[in-house]
């Protein structure tokens, strides 16, 4: 039993070090730490205050239901996330221990009580039995359900973790977190819907899904507290019942998976059987349709990274979802303007920024191949060409797209010369930055620049922006012009011919001015991309 | 290779904020030899071995490869040298027949030819099982394998190999020793830096010793040995650590009570 106890008293003051070594870095990570400390303490607070305004009203229970459903959710889904996050979850680490599951299992539970996420957690719970519970009977039922919701949420982290842990610790795991970010975009619109909708619909609206909810742990624990309030014991009962039986189901499978990762090879050091002859198709298809030589050979691979390379893929689903959205759902709103079609444009040339950047320290490959002016240009160009393949087609179709919304088919033309024109200054404003602020993307994490290179990020960004705005400006100004001249609307069609010759003129000049300065650096140029 | 010398470097510095990485190198390498580089960790061989290559720009000195300025005439050292840096990436999203097609076609050699020569490689060093598989998810051994052969693969004059060895099974070892030997025996050069005294005793012709930023010795196998039992005594006596010894500190390890 001593033993037993001092493994949990271990884990947990192993588990509260890691807390407190989060103090221990850098000024400007303590900073952000506390920070982040304190707004999740705020939201806490907040909450908890708005769960005691709730009680009383008839919706009470509906909505703190459907809040625990979306907790319990959130922590089911956090440790795909964010698997790194915590270092005790990692059983892993522990497996050279002379440790039993049964007592690790209690140990790792009591450390995963530890935090600020339970601290959240259980603030929630408490917020929501105050808004719900009448009558002493619930408040009896409130003393189980508590703990034991909080229990059953972090029993269910723990065994998800643990049941992904090989999943987790691959290469594709880590893929999935950074596209993890896309996922909690389109959740946020969802949230946002669903918020809109009980704004104009009323509370009245959650009924229905928390009667199902109702039933499922950990949600049926606040559910057993309202039914113990409205008098049917039998049903609260049942409820509670239901959230206990899950908390042993998950403890049980957590722990067999937990004795079968402490006693079987990690999988990272075996080799996964592949199947001969995958990946044929994708290569030979693509590479015959490319021009040959230097140019064609750094498209294929553009283009291979685009989709292969999880960082360059979100940035590219980033662009184009984005590019798409607001002109169009400005269009269908009714608020929007044809010329809004030239964000598709602006949001793909960002790609071409910071080129080799993308490239990590890989970068070594291409300096070691260029030993002249004339063969930076040609990488660049490849790289532009490539991207031109994607965001010529894309940037026209949303320019059409977003026209036929409008039914304003007589500023079409115009439009899309402003677009290509816009295209053809970013690219070349990306391809001089490429050369001139070259800054490192880590691989890991979510971050996109690396520590101390902040400042150039900046510079490199908004700098080509502003550049890449000026280099427009002619076209703009030309557009205005045409448009508040009272003559100027025969003209308009002009901008479009006008407006793909300036763009291409500007990339080609981009790509002269670019190629000598990328000589010239390779050393600086990879140096600059290698840190993270 | 007009006077026998591979790579010649002469004054060479590199420093790095207030450390000095490499501290004046003087040094002739010569031509159709197995040269080894070796040191400490954080002798400054790999600092050396990017400046000798183009990848890092030194502060001061010069560098000749086959008798070219690595940095004033580019065009005829990169074209005749291959590299396997240590500590940067590959482009790791391709498959390992992709990367060697991508990189033999960037050194302008015709796609035909690199495809022949990349199966013959992928083949040797017993990677044909591996090829369609993305570098990302290749071994330790298997990286170090596809880096070679994408430095193979234009078939230059100098090879310039980085720790290839380090964290590499023995057998994915003993391939790539095979071919390194095969080359050399051609006429070609390699350049390769370790830390592994056993392994450049065995494979080296010549030797280079550096510790601290400097040349400690350099010439043959046999010079540099000189009346030392191995290379790893010499070695030791060479960068002062030959007479340490802790054998009392740690009396307590070992047999006997826990």
């Amino acid at each position: 039993m001593t033993v037993e106890g001092s493994v949990t008293a271990v884990v947990v003051r192993l588990k509260l070090s890691l807390l407190r070594n989060g103090l221990r870095q850098s000024a400007g990570r303590r900073a952000a730490y506390v920070f982040s400390v304190v707004v999740v303490l705020l939201i806490a607070a907040l909450q908890f205050l708005g769960l005691i305004a709730l009680r009383g009203n008839t919706h009470a229970a509906s909505v703190t239901v459907l809040l625990l459903a979306v907790m319990a959710l959130g922590w089911a889904v956090m440790p795909l996330f964010f698997p790194s996050g915590d270092e005790t979850l990692d059983p892993t680490r522990l497996v050279m221990l002379p440790l039993r599951p049964r007592p690790l299992v209690r140990a790792l539970l009591a450390a995963s009580l530890v935090g600020i996420g339970p601290l959240f957690t259980l603030s929630l719970l408490v917020g929501s039995v105050i808004a719900v519970a009448r009558g002493g009977a619930a408040f009896v039922v409130s003393l189980v359900a508590v703990p034991l919701a909080l229990l059953v949420c972090v029993a269910l982290a723990r065994a998800v973790a643990a049941a992904n842990i090989r999943l987790l610790s691959s290469r594709k795991g880590r893929d999935l977190a950074v596209l993890s970010g896309l996922v909690i975009a389109v959740g946020a619109q969802l949230v946002n819907f669903g918020v809109q909708q009980i704004g104009t619909a009323g509370l009245g609206r959650l009924d229905p899904v928390a009667e199902v909810l109702v039933w499922v742990p950990p949600a049926s624990a606040v559910g057993a507290v309202d039914a113990a309030s409205a008098g049917s014991y039998g049903i609260a009962f049942a409820q509670l019942a239901l959230s206990a039986g899950a908390l042993v189901l998950l403890l049980r499978s957590w722990s067999r998976t937990l004795t079968r990762l402490m006693t079987s090879p990690d999988g990272s050091t075996l080799q996964a059987a592949e199947p001969a002859g995958k990946g044929e198709r994708t290569s030979g298809g693509l590479a015959r349709l490319l021009p040959d030589g230097r140019t064609g050979t750094v498209m294929e691979r553009s283009l291979r990274y685009a989709w292969r390379d999880p960082k360059t893929k979100a940035a590219w689903v980033t662009s184009l979802a984005i590019g798409l959205i607001v002109p169009v759902f400005n269009a269908l709103q009714g608020t929007g303007s044809i010329y809004f079609a030239c964000f598709a444009a602006g949001m793909l040339g960002i790609q071409m920024y910071n080129q080799f950047g993308q490239d990590t320290s890989a970068f070594w490959m291409v300096a070691m191949t260029i030993s002249s002016t004339r063969d930076a240009y040609v990488e660049l160009r490849g790289r532009a060409l490539a991207l031109l393949l994607i965001s010529l087609p894309y940037a026209t179709l949303v320019v059409v797209l977003t026209s036929a919304l409008l039914n304003d088919w007589a500023t079409l033309p115009e439009a899309l010369g402003l677009s290509l024109a816009l295209l053809g200054a970013m690219l070349a404003a990306g391809a001089w930055s490429s050369a001139r602020f070259p800054y490192s993307i880590p691989q890991e994490g979510y971050k996109n620049v690396a520590p101390g290179q902040s400042g150039l990020a900046t510079v490199a960004i908004f700098g080509g922006m502003v550049g890449a705005a000026l280099l427009c400006a002619p076209v703009i100004a030309l557009t205005i012009w045409l448009n508040v001249d009272p003559g100027g609307d025969r003209w308009t069609w002009l901008l479009l011919p006008v407006g793909a010759g300036y763009g291409a003129l500007l990339i080609f000049l981009g790509l002269r001015l670019s190629a000598p300065r990328t000589a010239r650096r390779l050393p600086e140029i990879l140096a600059a991309v290698s840190k993270g | 290779m007009v006077d026998g010398a591979a790579v010649r470097v002469q004054g060479l510095w590199k420093r790095f904020g207030q450390q000095v990485a490499v501290a004046g190198i003087d040094l002739e390498l010569p031509a159709g030899k197995f040269v080894g580089l070796v040191g400490p960790n954080g002798a400054g061989k790999t600092t050396t071995l990017s400046m000798v290559t183009g990848l890092l720009r030194p502060d001061q000195g010069t560098v000749e490869v086959v008798g070219h300025d690595v940095w004033r005439d580019p065009v005829e050292v990169k074209a005749r040298i291959g590299v396997l840096p240590e500590g940067l990436r590959l482009f790791e999203r391709l498959s390992g027949r992709e990367l060697l097609a991508y990189s033999g076609r960037l050194r302008g050699l015709p796609g035909a030819e690199v495809d022949k020569r990349a199966a013959q490689l992928l083949d040797v060093l017993d990677l044909a099982g591996a090829q369609h598989k993305l570098v990302v998810d290749y071994s330790t051994g298997m990286r170090k394998k596809i880096g070679l052969a994408a430095a193979l693969l234009h078939n230059p004059e100098v090879l310039f190999l980085d720790e290839p060895f380090e964290g590499v099974d023995p057998v994915s070892a003993q391939i790539i020793r095979g071919v390194l030997e095969r080359y050399t025996a051609s006429g070609a050069t390699v350049v390769f830096s370790s830390h592994v005294m056993e392994l450049v005793e065995s494979l080296c012709d010549w030797v280079a010793v550096m510790a601290a930023g400097r040349i400690r010795t350099h010439g043959t196998l046999a010079e540099v040995r000189g009346d030392a039992p191995s290379l790893q005594q010499a070695f030791l006596e060479l960068v002062g650590a030959g007479g340490r010894d802790h054998g009392s500190h740690l009396d307590w390890l070992g047999g006997g009570a826990r």
